[in-house]
């Protein structure tokens, strides 16, 4: 019981029901059946980058060229798709997956095996990618009619009434979950997060799993970038702007470490949810839409202030116990 | 088949320019428990690392059960069975204890994912012969220091070592824990493994050890069986000088209280610790390393506060609240890490010197770099150090060199008090000679000194008193240095907490 | 005393080597500017030489300037201040919303830079007292800045300045923009701060090794809180700058991406990240650099928007030639040449010293005219080589062998 009160993710939950409770007398329409699933499917993309952001943060690096990847791969994905209607949605699934992961490899290369600082990596890597997106685009926008059915299919299909695009991102969130948790790769993740020094003694080589880390980042971001232009059936080179702050909120929101090792994926999910409660909140209220980034930007503030206050109590509580040996 | 397990041949190591390791041998019996000792900073924690593939040697042999053998990393000596238990606890404290012991050979079922069952199980069996106490699945850093630790032999025994390092197990270690520590490393020995202990400690040495090696100043000195060596000889290799050639005549006169220490706390580090130090004095605090020595100085120089407890200077009660009222107040810190605390080695020498003192050259708004330099180069001058200019930056000079610009910095402003934290600690034996003459020297202009050492010919060669702490409390205050001996140093260093306390 | 007759001349000994200072880095980015120049005169000369072509191009290129000038004082402390760009807007609206109120411009622009200063301040509170990372800190505070704009103004734009804010933009004083006049006499300035002042020492020192600033003294917390309201400060003069570039209008939208760019120019200028590395006069170049690079880019035909790729890829290049140092080197042959085996390159390094003493030697000799004995030395040189040769392949067909062994052992378990 009382772990359970000083978990973190019990807080959240607490925040998440004060928030829905005002919800409920605010704006009754939220909890109609079509506002929920519109709801989460207009922030599953924040989702998809979250999941990618959040393997990258576990091992104490950032990635801020999400966004950029996901312009990049969602225009290439359009383009492609406009030029030849008849290849089938699934190719293009399986194509951005892999063109992420190339991206993202990239940002791994350069921070894990040339040890360049991951910020300014990715801001460099973000400006490559975001200009490569406007050369692959040439300046042009595609809107709804251009796109065809089997490509929309793979976010706005539905299945059991729920779009593609949320089941895609409730089984990511399983996989990487699974992958974080439950295999050898994925805990090593955890073990250079939390000490570099001791994963060298453990034999775990660190270039090589930041280098896979910001490759399945990229992966994300890249699946993120095919799935947001089937969503909205809109694709330009400046699409998904400044996503990657929203993602590293909804990371550091659910409890994540900036400082690399702690974080659960339960935790991002989360951050998801109340991020995704907080976004249509606003946008159910008139006029409220331009609190939007303000907001956003408060959160997070004071989400990284509690983590790094209960930290320093924690660290207090040891010295504490220490004290008792003298 | 060779007699010996384990045997390294004029094994070198250095570390920019700094020999850690010069031409050091040893050799370990199957099934024995060899005990290496040596003062701090005689090249054991490097030489265990060497022989983990942790660092690479520069050159030499390393032959195991008389086969040559390179270790790129710790991944190749897992292989061959060689483990360490490293001095500061290298573990993941966020992670479980399961996980802890399997990091780096996770158990996998047929699908390759994390069989946690089964290492849980295995994890069980391999803590419960140690301690019946610890739960597997708590996270690592919620146990105590003595359950890491049987934690890290956990994990070496999961790894089928045939070979153990322990590197100063006992060093945090109640005199319960030590019993059962003794007691494992025992059974471990009788099992045929064979294990290198890293200790301080007399105690541990005669406990457990066959025989000892003895490494001094990055040097190999010597080998003997534990049960034809004596205490003096052993303390001889490992100091390895006469003391009277070492260190310069004592001339200072010594007169009033300076600073007083009345009764101060600091949770988590020390307990009513009480001292004095005269003008003109060397006062020598000392003991083991993590006696709390250093946070005592640091809590002089307001790095930290105490909780409680009263410091007064020249009588009049002082409260420092960062090292900016310490050096107004003119008490000064030479500290321990110099590489850490004390040099900025990106910036140039004379830079280095004046950066406590910087307002003394400012004109008008704007630093005066002639003046600055000027200043630094007297100072340097005094104390001889040996640089090519005094732009260079301290990187490009050796360890004595780096730790002359340190008391160059400190010596930039007039101070009453000065805090030496381990002064002489890695540097060569011609460079300590000049720092204890700058220590005497300094004595003899009035200054009160706090030398802060582990070397105990060096605390009885340069102190006018001494003052022993164990466990963050003072133990024993000897104000007569001639009849100290290193033996009572010892004790009281060792000393049992009372059951009191 | 030993050694008492010891005394050793630590003056500085070096003067001035024109062969070192002309391969400095700010002198290497000297050499691009000249080349972007080239480029742009051989290959638009059209455009080149006719009037009001390169003032247009600082004009246009220097509206970032005063973020740059703060943002060497942030990294250099190893921090990084990603919401400058949003500080600038904020602090331009508090002015633009008091001229609309009909506050005399003085006071107006002042409280837009007071607000900047505040924002900064805060930046610095999180970062030095809470001590939260600064990159997360400032994504966050970019984001409540500038959304505090969008809150107050929506979707509307604000367009009533002070008339002089857009000459700073595109007014040529003689031959000479206005803009890089201002922007050279702030250069200076912080020219000054940074390297005669005792202000900058200290950001120095922090920014090596904070820890050894407190042990020397120095407050950490009170340089941090310095520099981020410093910062804040040329936040507030660049949304002048900025203001006026845009024709004195600023709307919520505005100015997005102008973080990346100067923090890009700062490091271009050869500041490093991790702090304490770098001087002022780089990135003043730099500045120019981007502005020519960008400009000169649209000029080739290439659209703004591609050109962000040029400005990443020198981004990444500077910062990869940056951490190429010595031990990197010697990491890379020892990897390659030496089959990871430091025997060998013990042994290789030994010879090479042995080398480089008997090529002196021959110099030497050569100097004094004696042939004889360069042949002789030159035959040693020979016989060391292949000695060393024949050593280290003999050292590697031993660790050959001993994997060999060590594999079977293995696979024996």
């Amino acid at each position: 019981m009382k772990k359970l009160l000083r978990s973190r993710n019990t807080g959240l939950i607490v925040v998440l029901l004060i928030l829905l409770a005002a919800a409920k007398i605010l704006t009754p329409t939220l909890f109609t059946k079509f506002m929920l699933i519109n709801t989460l499917q207009n922030n599953a993309i924040y989702a998809l980058l979250a999941v990618g952001e959040f393997v990258v943060i576990l091992t104490g690096g950032i990635d801020i060229s999400i966004a950029s990847q996901l312009a990049f791969v969602g225009i290439i994905c359009t383009k492609i798709s406009c030029a030849n209607p008849g290849v089938p949605g699934i190719v293009f699934f399986i194509f951005s997956i892999l063109l992420g992961a190339l991206c993202g490899a990239l940002n791994g290369f350069l921070v894990g095996y040339l040890h360049m600082v991951p910020m300014i990596c990715t801001l460099g890597t973000m400006y490559i990618y975001r200009g490569l997106a406007f050369l692959v685009s040439g300046g042009e926008w595609w809107f709804a009619a251009k796109y065809v059915d089997s490509y929309r299919w793979w976010a706005i299909g539905k299945v059991f009434g729920i779009p593609m695009l949320v089941w895609w991102v409730v089984l990511i969130m399983i996989v990487i979950g699974i992958f974080l948790g439950f295999t050898a790769p994925g805990r090593r993740i955890y073990a250079i997060g939390t000490s570099r020094e001791s994963s060298a003694v453990a034999g775990i080589k660190e270039p090589k799993v930041t280098f896979y880390a910001f490759t399945i980042c990229g992966a994300m971001a890249g699946l993120a970038g095919m799935l947001n232009t089937a969503n909205y059936a809109i694709g330009y080179y400046g699409m998904a702007e400044s996503f990657e702050m929203t993602a590293i909120a909804i990371c550091v929101l659910g409890g994540t470490a900036i400082t690399g090792g702690k974080g659960r994926m339960d935790g991002v999910a989360l951050g998801v949810i109340i991020m995704a409660v907080i976004n249509s909140f606003i946008s159910m209220i008139p006029g409220m839409s331009v609190w939007q980034k303000a907001l956003q930007g408060g959160i997070i503030i004071v989400a990284v202030a509690i983590n790094y206050f209960t930290e320093r109590s924690a660290e207090r509580q040891a010295l504490r116990e220490r004290g008792a040996l003298i | 088949m060779s007699e010996y397990v384990l045997e390294l041949k004029d094994v070198v190591k250095t570390f920019g320019g700094v020999r850690a390791l010069n031409g050091v041998h040893f050799q370990l019996k199957k099934g024995e428990i060899h005990a290496l000792m040596g003062e701090n900073g005689a090249g054991k924690s490097t030489f265990i690392k060497v022989i983990t593939g942790v660092h690479q040697p520069d050159s030499g042999t390393m032959l195991l059960e008389g086969e040559r053998v390179t270790f790129r990393n710790t991944e190749d000596s897992a292989k061959e069975g060689i483990a360490a238990i490293y001095q500061h606890v290298t573990s993941f404290p966020d992670l479980t204890v399961t996980e802890n012991i399997f990091m780096g050979q996770e158990i996998k079922n047929k699908f390759g994912f994390y069989d946690w069952g089964a290492m849980r199980k295995k994890a069980k069996e391999l803590i419960g012969p140690l301690s019946s106490e610890i739960d597997v699945n708590k996270p690592m850093g919620t146990l105590s220091v003595a359950a890491q630790q049987l934690v890290e032999i956990a994990k070496a025994l999961s790894r089928d070592a045939r070979i153990l390092i322990m590197d100063e197990p006992t060093a945090s270690l109640t005199r319960n824990e030590c019993l059962q520590l003794y007691r494992i490393a025992k059974d471990l020995r009788d099992k045929g493994v064979s294990i290198i202990f890293i200790t301080h400690r007399f105690e541990d040495m005669y406990e457990l050890a066959s025989r000892v090696t003895v490494f001094r100043d990055s040097t190999y000195v010597g080998t003997w069986d534990v049960d034809g060596i004596t205490n003096q000889a052993l303390v001889k290799a490992m100091v390895g000088r006469e003391l009277t050639a070492m260190y310069p005549e004592k001339t200072a006169k010594i007169g009033d209280v300076v600073l007083e220490v009345d009764d101060i706390s600091k949770e988590g580090y020390f307990k009513n610790v009480s001292f004095n130090v005269r003008r003109g004095e060397i006062l020598a605090l000392t003991g083991l390393v993590g006696a709390g020595r250093t946070e005592v100085c640091q809590n002089i120089y307001g790095i930290m506060t105490p909780d409680s407890g009263h410091i007064r200077l020249e009588g009049k009660e002082v409260h420092i609240k960062s090292p900016i009222d310490a050096l107004a107040l003119g008490i000064g810190l030479l500290p321990e890490n110099r590489q850490t605390e004390g040099l900025v080695n990106e910036l140039p020498i004379y830079q280095n010197v004046s950066s406590s003192t910087m307002k003394q050259f400012v004109k008008g708004g704007q630093l005066d770099v002639a003046a600055e330099m000027e200043n630094a180069i007297t100072l340097c001058k005094k104390i001889q150090l040996k640089a090519n200019d005094i732009t260079a930056p301290p990187s490009s000079l050796s360890g004595g060199n780096q730790q002359k610009v340190v008391v160059a910095k400190m010596l930039s402003a007039e101070q009453k008090v000065l805090i030496m934290d381990e002064p002489t600690k890695g540097i060569d034996v011609g460079a300590k000679y000049s720092i204890y003459e700058i220590m005497n020297d300094l004595a003899c202009r009035g200054y009160a000194i706090i030398m802060v050492s582990s070397e105990m010919p060096e605390v009885l060669g340069v102190a006018d008193r001494i003052v022993v702490m164990k466990a963050g409390r003072v133990t024993a205050e000897f104000d007569d240095v001639k009849s100290t001996t290193q033996e009572m140093i010892l004790e009281a260093s060792l000393k049992e907490r009372s059951a009191t306390a | 005393m030993p050694g008492s007759n010891y005394d050793r001349d630590l003056s500085v000994k070096e003067g001035f080597v024109l062969s070192k200072f002309l391969v400095k880095w700010e002198m290497i980015l000297v050499y691009i500017l000249v080349l972007l120049n080239l480029i742009l005169a051989v290959f638009r000369s059209d455009l080149f030489f006719q009037k009001g072509t390169i003032q247009s191009i600082i004009n246009a290129g220097l509206d970032v300037s005063p973020l740059v000038l703060g943002m060497v004082f942030i990294l250099l402390l190893g921090d990084i201040d990603v919401s400058v760009a949003s500080q600038m807007i904020l602090g331009g609206m508090v002015t633009g919303l008091l001229m609309d109120k009909g506050v005399p411009w003085v006071i107006a622009v002042i409280c837009g830079i007071l607000i900047c200063m505040v924002c900064g301040a805060f930046n610095g509170f999180c970062v030095a007292f809470i001590k939260m990372p600064a990159v997360i800190t400032t994504i966050s505070t970019s984001m409540l800045y500038r959304g505090i704009v969008e809150i107050i103004l929506g979707e509307n734009s604000l367009k009533n300045f002070p008339k002089w804010y857009n000459k700073i933009g595109w007014f040529n004083v003689g031959p000479i923009p206005l803009s890089m006049i201002l922007f050279l006499i702030m250069g200076v300035i912080f020219c000054f701060i940074l390297h005669r002042t005792p202000f900058g020492r200290k950001v120095y020192i922090v920014g090596n090794n904070p820890t050894c600033a407190n042990y020397s003294g120095i407050s950490v917390f009170k340089i941090k809180m310095e520099v981020f309201i410093l910062m804040g400060f040329m936040a507030g003069i660049g949304s002048i700058f900025f203001i006026g570039r845009m024709g004195g209008g600023v709307s919520s939208s505005m100015g997005t991406g102008y973080e990346m760019t100067a923090i890009a120019c700062a490091v271009l200028g050869g500041i490093s990240t991790n702090g304490g590395k770098g001087k002022m006069y780089g990135p003043i170049i730099a500045t120019f650099i981007m502005a020519f690079l960008t400009y000169t880019l649209g000029l080739l035909g290439v659209d703004p928007n591609s050109k962000k790729i040029f400005t990443g890829v020198i981004l990444i290049i500077t910062i990869l030639i940056s951490t190429i140092n010595k031990q990197m080197i010697k990491d890379i042959k020892l990897r390659t040449l030496y089959h990871s085996n430091k025997n060998i390159e013990a042994l290789n390094d030994r010879t090479n010293e042995q080398i480089k003493d008997l090529k002196k030697q021959i110099a030497a000799c050569r100097k004094s005219g004696k042939s004889q004995e360069i042949s002789k030395l030159q035959g040693q040189i020979a016989s060391l080589k292949k000695e060393c040769d024949a050593e280290s392949a003999k050292l590697w067909e031993e660790q050959k062998a001993d994997e060999a062994r060590a594999k079977a052992r293995y696979s024996a378990k």
